[in-house]
């Protein structure tokens, strides 16, 4: 506006907004992550996010590299739960080829997705937590994480982008430790969210900060496709680990934790319970491992999947992955497509934080459970 | 009793503005009877009356002075009381609170790391304990960056506001007996709180002068957060200052050595407002709001870097210790404890002219309170690394519908409470207290007095938050649930009358 | 519906029992901090810091880290047959290996062979997923259990054959 406008100040004063640029480097945008807030005040009236900071064209790479090269890429979509990308690749080339996975390999698979799935909530629960101001949850977290991690990283070879799964099943069997290392964990595991949870899920101030917060209703939640533990918060039922079963999850026991009302707090409630139900899961897995191989017998060393083309879905802990993959019968694939969860999940951000403060964006970007390296591709 | 207070949930149907007036009508009434029963009431309390308790000597406090040593040297007595000694305690107190402010740093970080299952610094010195001295160098090493577009001569300049209002302060705070104290004036407390009050500028200053939209909010919300909770713990300091009878920091201290009693026992419920406003006023968790790392960064000094922004941390810091030692001095008796005389005495004799004992004296003194705001201060940094941050709504709901209300009701009860227990003669009913020339004696059977009177305030606070709080009081999932769906409806419309959207 | 409480969470309320109970768990967690004693990464322990370059971590037997090319110990000649299958299959094209043919004598026949030459491994781009290690057919690419890689300058993590063959110094930490 100029400023020699007749009533220059009026016009000032009848825009009440003002634009608030929060990222890419913000401490609580979870990476590199923009958001344009429109503020009122502290009250968000809009909502704009700037997504791209991280894109690196894994598709397009995809198609110059053959198959199994394309595994560590899976790695870096999902960086926090590298283990959940790795499997939903795999698996979609093993359905190509049309191979068999050893029992055990397939066990095995579960205890790692399943201990990946602990970790990236922990790492959700921590960052969640420290945008809310708890600092010392986000300590207590990477501790258990980081043994985690450390299992994973006797086992396969690396801790974070792990490249743990080759097509067919494993390079290398379970080192010896490994079930005493696991059993070691989820012993001590349950008595340490317990921890977590007398700090905050009676707390009046996370209350306060959580209960009511993006709220999201189950039509709005599936209209915008989500899914994942978001969806689940706002009363559906659905995961693929049991809508489209995959690797061996059907002969496991466990239960799929939904909340009411889909907010903030009920999402976090969901993810709780949903680490308890992972500890389930490695538990009936570990009881159960058989014995055996853990590579398939007949992968050649040239991957070459007969033309075609397949469609396969994981539940990631962050939702539903699916990988569209279009063999035209060479070594390397025509055409590589990911639906990434964290993507789609954070289209429902602006339905989630218009009309909440500025406070609560931080929060919701938290509750959405986002990772950039996904977001972006 | 279940019954009353679902009853009361389904009656208040009224304006929050009924329910404010209701009580104050209430204690109105009550005040009348008081005034039109006085004499009866005094008629039947002089005859039920016990004798009150003999007031004890007087307390043992050091006569002998450093100003003597001084002025043996050839200075004048008006010269060495009022320009020598002062500069000297002042010079020492400035050395010791810019060290316990840099190890203060040193033990918040040892603080969360070990609630954090960390070691916290472990490498410069043994312990980690030179980490204080790596800091400040480095940030002395830093480059004074001024951002471009800010206001020059008002951001380099804020900084100094806050820790001079800070350091200020310092010579009125309590720290020990007799020359243990740089100053004692009689408007004391009030000119603490008055002084404390300017560090704010600095804050609003740095936040409007960097040029920084989120420098600009952390200062918009500090100077909210600080204003309001100034209300609460001026007020809460009320209840306590009618035992005390004085604004000096020094005679608060002597009014509970004498009675025997820390004003904690008779003033919980103010202790409990003073100890949550301070961790507002000193933008403590769960009150961090202006310098909320996860939502405005690092707020108004974010711009800052290098040494400019180590004196706002330095003033952050010193405020801790400055409304910590108020605390202790007004509801934690100061510099006194149970004993601490005979303690003395077996050292040093009971001469109290003697100058040994008054250095005995004045050091254990000194000892008492240093620890006694050091546990405090404890308990501060224990709370900020256990609890989540309020939003800022939030925030000022605790301000005045829960901290402001309670603290009326408390003055205003405690006051009543206080006329009932005087001794007739002195204008009261029951005679509990006695006011002697040493200052205010409450006996056995006063205390006891006070402990119900703090019963019943409890109970009428607890109504009365409830009234005020329908909201906000519920631990119920879903009413909270509804109650944020009505503010975020409320907060859209108020953005769409206004055309922001 | 109703907020009809019991007189128990009213006061519960007042006293702030929520905030309370998380405020122990956080004492206890500071109170056994003081006196128990600490080793390093126990994660039943209230201190779980490791202080690394003074206590070594445990690098697992199969950790991927600093390249490594190994030499026949009987030898002392390098395994690798410069097949450039370690080349072909890194997904990010860390490695160059190139060969010369040299003749050598086999009893009467003269015979080709290819020799290694250089061997250039640029470890700044390798995202040590192992599939090099993995295809290498005569077991002489590794990636050791080193993890101690960073270096001065981004030319200095670009490793030569003899680097890959010698290993880097580690600095290590004393005191
Ligand atoms: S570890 Fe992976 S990225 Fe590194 S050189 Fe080997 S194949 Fe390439
Ligand atoms: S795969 Fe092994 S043998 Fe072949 S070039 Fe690479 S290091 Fe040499």
């Amino acid at each position: 506006m100029s400023s020699d406008a007749p009533n220059a100040s009026e016009h000032v004063f009848e825009h009440t907004e003002m634009l608030l640029n929060m990222g890419p480097q913000h401490p609580s945008t979870h990476g590199v992550l923009r958001v344009l807030l429109k503020l009122d005040g502290e009250t968000v009236v809009d909502l704009d996010c700037d997504i791209g900071y991280l894109h690196r064209g894994v598709e397009k790479i995809c198609e110059h590299d053959t198959y199994p090269m394309i595994t560590p890429y899976f790695d870096r979509l999902d960086y926090v739960a590298a283990i959940n990308g790795d499997l939903v690749y795999v698996e979609a080339v093993e359905r190509l080829m049309g191979v068999e996975v050893p029992r055990k390999a397939q066990y095995l698979r579960v205890i790692l997705a399943e201990l990946q799935r602990i970790t990236s909530h922990l790492l959700w629960l921590a960052t969640h937590a420290l945008d809310i101001g708890a600092a010392t949850i986000f300590l207590y977290t990477f501790r258990e994480r980081e043994e985690i991690l450390k299992i994973i990283e006797n086992f396969i070879g690396a801790r974070l982008t792990t490249h743990a799964f080759r097509i067919g099943g494993f390079e290398w069997d379970a080192n010896p430790e490994f079930e005493r290392d696991v059993r070691a964990f989820l012993d001590m595991f349950p008595g340490r969210i317990d921890e977590y949870e007398t700090i905050l899920s009676e707390n009046r101030i996370w209350l306060a900060r959580t209960v009511g917060i993006g709220v999201l209703s189950a039509e709005n939640a599936i209209d915008i496709g989500l899914t994942g533990p978001v969806l689940r918060a706002s009363g559906v039922k659905y995961d693929v680990r049991r809508a489209a079963p995959y690797s061996t999850y059907p002969e496991f026991d466990f239960e799929i934790p939904i909340g009411e009302t889909g907010d903030t707090y009920d999402r976090y409630l969901v993810r709780m319970q949903e680490m308890r139900q992972s500890i389930r899961i490695v538990q009936q897995a570990l009881d159960g491992l058989p014995e055996g191989d853990v590579m398939a017998a007949r992968v050649p060393r040239v991957i070459k999947p007969p033309a075609g083309e397949v469609f396969h879905t994981n539940e990631s802990p962050k939702g539903e992955i699916g990988v569209y993959l279009v063999s035209d019968g060479t070594n390397t694939p025509y055409r590589l497509r990911v639906r990434p969860p964290c993507f789609v999940n954070l289209q429902a951000l602006k339905q989630l934080a218009i009309g909440h403060l500025m406070a609560d964006v931080v929060a919701l970007i938290g509750t959405v459970d986002i990772v950039l390296g996904e977001v972006d591709r | 009793m279940n019954r009353a207070w679902g009853n009361f949930a389904q009656r208040r149907k009224g304006a929050t503005v009924s329910s404010i007036v209701r009580p104050g009508l209430v204690s109105f009434a009550v005040s009348l009877f008081l005034c039109v029963f006085d004499a009866p009431l005094r008629e039947v309390a002089a005859q039920t009356q016990t004798q009150a308790p003999p007031p004890p000597p007087s307390p043992v406090v050091p006569t002998w002075s450093p100003v003597e040593l001084i002025e043996s040297l050839g200075v004048s007595h008006g010269f060495a009381e009022y320009v020598v000694l002062p500069a000297i305690q002042f010079a020492v107190l400035l050395a010791a609170i810019l060290t316990a402010v840099a190890y203060l740093v040193y033990l918040e970080r040892k603080v969360a790391a070990f609630i954090q299952a960390r070691l916290g610094p472990m490498r410069v010195g043994p312990v980690g304990l030179l980490q204080p001295l790596a800091d400040g160098l480095k940030l002395l090493a830093k480059e004074d960056l001024v951002p471009q577009g800010a206001d020059r001569l008002v951001f380099l300049f804020a900084p100094v506001i806050a820790i001079t209002a800070a350091l200020g302060l310092l010579v009125l705070v309590p720290f020990g007996a007799a020359w243990g104290t740089v100053t004692d004036i009689n408007i004391g407390l009030l000119f603490l709180l008055a002084v404390a009050s300017v560090g704010v500028f600095g804050i609003v200053l740095a936040g409007w002068a960097s040029n920084s939209k989120y420098a600009l909010m952390g200062a918009m919300r500090s100077s909210a957060q600080l204003v309001s909770y100034e209300v609460a713990v001026g007020m809460a300091l009320i209840g306590p200052l009618l035992f005390a009878r004085s604004l000096s920091m020094q005679e608060i201290v002597e009014a509970q050595r004498f009675t025997g009693l820390w004003f904690v026992v008779l003033q919980p419920l103010a202790f409990a407002i003073y100890f949550i406003g301070s961790l507002a006023e000193t933008n403590r968790a769960p009150f961090d709001l202006p310098e909320a790392e996860s939502e405005l960064v690092a707020g108004f000094h974010v711009e800052y870097s290098g040494f400019r922004w180590a004196i706002f941390f330095m003033a952050e810091y010193t405020n801790i210790i400055i409304t910590s030692a108020i605390a202790v001095t007004v509801f934690l008796g100061g510099w006194s404890f149970p004993g601490l005389e005979t303690a003395v005495s077996w050292i040093a004799g009971t001469d109290p002219s003697t100058p040994l004992y008054s250095v005995v004296f004045t050091l254990a003194t000194l000892g008492v309170f240093t620890v006694k705001v050091a546990l405090l201060i404890y308990v501060v940094m224990w709370i900020r690394w256990t609890l989540p941050r309020y939003r800022y709504d939030q925030l000022m709901d605790l301000g005045w519908k829960w901290l402001i209300p309670v603290s009326l009701a408390n003055i205003l009860i405690t006051a009543l409470a206080f006329l009932l227990a005087m001794r007739p003669d002195q204008g009261g009913v029951f005679g509990l207290l006695e006011v002697t020339k040493n200052g205010l004696w409450i006996g056995w059977t006063g205390t006891a007095w006070f402990i119900a009177v703090n019963i019943a305030t409890f109970t009428v606070a607890a109504w009365l938050l409830k009234k005020l709080n329908r909201t906000s009081w519920t631990t119920d999932i879903d009413a909270l649930r509804r109650a944020e769906a009505q503010k975020r409806a409320g907060r859209l419309a108020t953005a769409t009358e206004r055309g922001a959207r | 519906m109703s907020e009809r409480r019991s007189i128990g969470s009213i006061l519960r309320r007042l006293f702030l029992v929520d905030l309370i109970k998380g405020l122990a768990v956080t004492l206890r967690y500071s109170a056994r901090a003081l006196v128990e004693p600490r080793d390093g990464a126990n994660p039943l322990q209230s201190i779980y810091t490791a202080q690394y370059p003074k206590e070594r971590p445990n690098i697992p037997e199969r950790w991927r880290g600093a390249p490594k090319l190994n030499n026949d110990p009987r030898t002392g000649e390098s395994l690798c047959t410069a097949c450039n299958v370690c080349a072909l299959v890194c997904p990010v094209d860390v490695i160059q290996v190139s060969h010369a043919s040299r003749e050598f004598r086999d009893g009467e026949k003269v015979k080709k062979k290819k020799v290694l030459t250089t061997f250039v491994f640029d470890t700044s781009r390798c995202m040590f997923c192992g599939l090099c290690q993995d295809n290498c057919p005569t077991l002489c690419l590794e990636l050791t259990q080193e993890f101690e890689l960073a270096v001065d300058s981004r030319a200095g993590l670009v490793w030569d054959r003899e680097m890959l063959e010698k290993g880097i110094n580690v600095v290590t930490y004393k005191k």
